[in-house]
């Protein structure tokens, strides 16, 4: 393989009418990789697979597959495919003919068809007597496996996949979310998938991107957009979070107004003489009378506390708004609605999200 | 849903009280039908089936029904093909005037037809075209139209854009889709559609009193007969004009019921 990237967006331009869906989008995407586009309902992030498995034109910009332009290229004779989040199975088909769709229009013999449907089955952990269901017939998660054996029986570069999990309930979402991975790791395909749920994109990708009202804000490792966020918007969507605005001296130093820092107290990836925010996930934030020291500590009145399952969640108000506080079930502490709590966190817990850039 | 005792014997007698309400008056025309008599009369003192023997030999009768047959099924193919591409085009594809057709397109069915017959009578005249049972497809078409694109359309509109889509996007061209996905997904309507233009055109009457000129459909004729010169036909061809739709419908059941057998017989031996 050359140095350029398998999938390659230049620039790409999506206006409807006077609105703008997509403002010049640069994306590159690895062979084989499992990238995730996150982003809340108005994002793009519809638009963008829409242009990307060829299913609108693009206002400006260019698509590249292998180096070569696929942008004015019509859906059917792209190598990509694309699970609808609403499956789109033939509900006049069976499951067995579903599957066979791609390869029929290719000409390929009946027994050979038949032969690879039933492959896919296998792959999909469905049963061969499957073949001759009716869709309708089928249970929510048993369509989705369907829908991924149609779309794998096509063989596409690129799978595309549009909240294909989105409609499921809580644990057949994920167990199917891990199957994906798993699907993902047997196939060695190209795997794009678009959600709005963090908690999907963190299990199964490789990489994120973040897209905020039209254009990317971030793309990482799932860990690195949990735990450096580059916005106060990727911090927020990627879960609960505390974020304290700071302002950082020289070497490392930082002055707040909110919190008490311990002298000596450094940010050490900080930039020095700029106007930020401090961030820390609620799982480390502890109470401060625990007999530890902290770099930064704060006080305030206990809000509420709530059961998140293996999770305990408290809600402290203070002079900087209400602070989350996360601890395991195990480590759950009594404390009583209205008292006076003091919470502190290290500088090595933190990020420093710069407002300025 | 569990109904008391009381609310099934009252939709009982209910059901019964309809169903009579709506067949009686076809159940005495049956009853007239079978009268020897030359006059409608009861109640009935003799009966017979001669009136059948003679309106199936009656070279008026084939005539008249084969008027009636010619206008109702060209009038059901051309109907059924502006409805499959009307409702399509209403339901599923976004564009200038889209609402204001939606709109206009129903309107000639809240026409009174009697005047929109007399109208086209007018229209064909002006333009020199002289009146047969061709004009009156053209205005039963303008009536019926409408009806069978609004049964295509109730389906187009059930239907997920995304299907098409999904299979554009596994390669299938525009032709392929159409015949592979759209077309079978909306053959029930399609289908009801059809059925309704043929009974509506085959049972028409104010729109073909009009614009057959020197030709008579068969409800032009009981028309006729019945305001002058009564005939004892005219039960006779009225029932068996029922019996001819109702086979019809089975006809149609029928089709859809094997069409629907031989696919799973199809897809079993795969």
């Amino acid at each position: 393989m050359d140095s350029s990237p398998f999938l390659r967006l230049r620039g790409v331009v999506k206006s409807f009418g006077t609105f703008t869906a997509l403002d010049r989008i640069d994306l590159d995407i690895n062979e084989g990789e499992f990238f995730t586009i996150v982003g809340p309902s108005g994002s793009g992030k519809s638009t963008l697979i829409r242009l990307l498995v060829g299913m609108d034109d693009l206002t400006d910009g260019e698509i590249r597959l292998r180096d070569k332009r696929i942008d004015d290229t019509p859906a059917n004779l792209r190598p990509t495919c694309m699970v609808f989040q609403s499956l789109a199975l033939f509900p006049h088909m069976t499951v067995g003919q579903n599957i066979e769709f791609p390869l029929k229009l290719r000409k390929e013999a009946p027994d050979r068809r038949k032969a690879r449907a039933l492959e896919l089955l296998d792959l999909l952990r469905l049963p061969q007597s499957y073949y001759d269901k009716r869709i309708s017939q089928c249970s929510g998660g048993e369509k989705q496996r369907v829908a991924l054996a149609r779309a794998l029986a096509f063989d596409p570069e690129i799978l595309f996949f549009d909240e294909p999990l989105s409609a499921l309930d809580y644990r057949l979402r994920k167990t199917l979310e891990k199957e994906l991975k798993d699907l993902h790791a047997r196939t060695g395909k190209t795997f794009v998938y678009i959600t709005h749920s963090l908690e999907e994109a963190m299990v199964m990708s490789d990489r994120i991107a973040i897209m905020k009202e039209g254009r990317i804000e971030q793309i990482s490792e799932a860990d690195e957009i949990y735990g450096a966020p580059v916005s106060r918007f990727v911090a927020e969507f990627m879960g609960e979070v505390n974020l304290f605005g700071v302002t950082t001296g020289g070497d490392g130093t930082v002055t707040s107004d909110v919190l008490t820092v311990r002298p000596g107290a450094t940010l050490a990836k900080a930039p020095a003489g700029a106007r930020g925010l401090l961030m820390v996930r609620p799982e480390y934030v502890r109470f401060a009378d625990d007999g530890d020291s902290y770099d930064f500590t704060l006080s305030g009145t206990l809000h509420g506390e709530y059961a998140l399952g293996s999770r305990i969640q408290y809600e402290i108000e203070t002079a900087a708004g209400m602070v989350t506080v996360e601890k395991l079930r195990e480590d759950r502490r009594a404390v009583a609605e209205g008292e006076q709590l003091t919470v502190g966190f290290n500088a090595r817990n933190t990020h420093f999200i710069d407002e300025a850039a | 849903m569990n109904a008391s005792r009381l609310t099934r014997t009252v939709l009982f007698i209910y059901g019964i009280a309809m169903i009579a309400f709506l067949y009686l008056p076809l159940v005495s025309v049956g009853f007239a039908s079978v009268s020897q008599s030359r006059y409608l009369s009861f109640p009935i003192k003799r009966y017979s089936t001669k009136w059948y023997g003679e309106a199936l030999e009656s070279s008026t009768v084939s005539e008249l029904l084969l008027t009636s047959l010619s206008v109702a099924l060209l009038v059901t193919v051309i109907a059924l093909v502006f409805a499959f591409f009307g409702a399509l085009a209403f339901a599923r594809y976004q564009w200038r005037f889209r609402n204001t057709f939606q709109k206009l397109i129903l309107l000639p069915i809240f026409f009174p037809q009697t005047v929109l017959g007399l109208a086209l009578l007018m229209w064909f005249n002006s333009l020199g075209i002289i009146p047969t049972w061709k004009t009156a497809v053209v205005a039963h078409l303008i009536w019926i139209t409408p009806i069978a694109t609004l049964i295509v359309a109730i389906r187009a509109y059930s239907f997920d854009p995304a299907l098409e889509e999904a299979a554009r996007d596994m390669g299938a061209g525009t032709f392929t889709v159409l015949r592979e996905i759209t077309l079978p997904l909306l053959m029930p309507g399609i289908v009801s559609a059809g059925l309704f233009a043929f009974l509506l055109s085959w049972g028409n009457f104010p729109l073909s009193l009009f614009t057959t000129g020197a030709d008579s459909t068969l409800p032009e004729w009981l028309y006729a007969k019945m305001v002058s010169g009564y005939s004892p036909l005219v039960p006779t061809l009225g029932i068996m004009s029922v019996v001819g739709s109702f086979l019809l419908i089975l006809f149609a059941v029928a089709v859809v019921w094997l069409m629907r057998a031989n696919k799973e017989a199809r897809t079993a031996q795969d």
